[in-house]
């Protein structure tokens, strides 16, 4: 059983560094972009994308270690 | 055994001195459903982690799941990078899709804020499931029993 993949690249390309972003998984797009985590989620039920999966742009396309 | 298999994602790194043509890093990462206790769940990125003791997910997420970070028991702890991060735990349960769905005691921590995802580790996922890493396959599986 395979789980499909998002490309991040592309969706966040031109969004600004450290911004929440909402996504919706079932159109694959930027539905909310905001400062604030709690604001990109306003802005996305306020346009009836109730469950989006949130990521955050990166302040620096750096390498990560955790 | 049966198991879900997730693909890597490519994150693009800019050049640096010791890469000048930059990199692509291929990261273990998930969609996650993460369920608090309030009942209020968010949608968000997970790393698998085995080198983390335990579960972690940045601390602002919390106020988003209904919770009270003032509340929760607290200890310290750190990252390449950071340390001494005020982490506060509470039971969440965390979906991944496909029949992966377990509850673990999770810390919320200010040292992933800048992430923006979680990272599951040895305690409360890999004690729980058998992963395999395959990294020149692109892939990683999880079995799901």
């Amino acid at each position: 059983m395979a789980v499909e993949t998002i490309d991040f690249s592309v969706l966040l390309k031109d969004l600004p560094p450290g911004a929440w972003v909402a996504i919706s998984e079932l159109d694959r797009r930027v539905v909310a972009c905001a400062s604030e985590l709690q604001a990109a989620l306003d802005q996305a039920n306020a346009q009836g994308e109730t469950d989006p999966l949130v990521v955050r742009v990166p302040e620096q396309a750096i390498g990560l270690i955790v | 055994m049966p198991a879900v298999e997730f693909p890597y994602y490519e994150f693009r790194i800019k050049p640096s001195e010791p890469f000048p043509n930059g990199q692509v890093a291929l990261r273990p990462v998930a969609v996650a459903v993460l369920v608090a206790s309030t009942g209020k769940r968010l949608r968000c990125l997970v790393c698998l982690d085995s080198g983390a003791d335990s579960c972690v997910i940045p601390s602002n997420f919390a106020p988003v799941l209904g919770l009270d970070l003032s509340a929760m028991k607290t200890n310290l702890t750190s990252g390449v990078g950071t340390n001494a991060n005020v982490t506060a735990y509470d039971y969440i349960e965390i979906d991944l899709g496909s029949g992966i769905r377990f509850r673990t005691y999770a810390g919320f921590t200010p040292g992933l804020n800048a992430l923006g995802l979680g990272l599951l580790g040895q305690s409360g996922f890999f004690e729980l499931f058998n992963v395999c890493f395959c990294h020149k396959q692109r892939r990683f599986t999880v079995e799901t029993s």
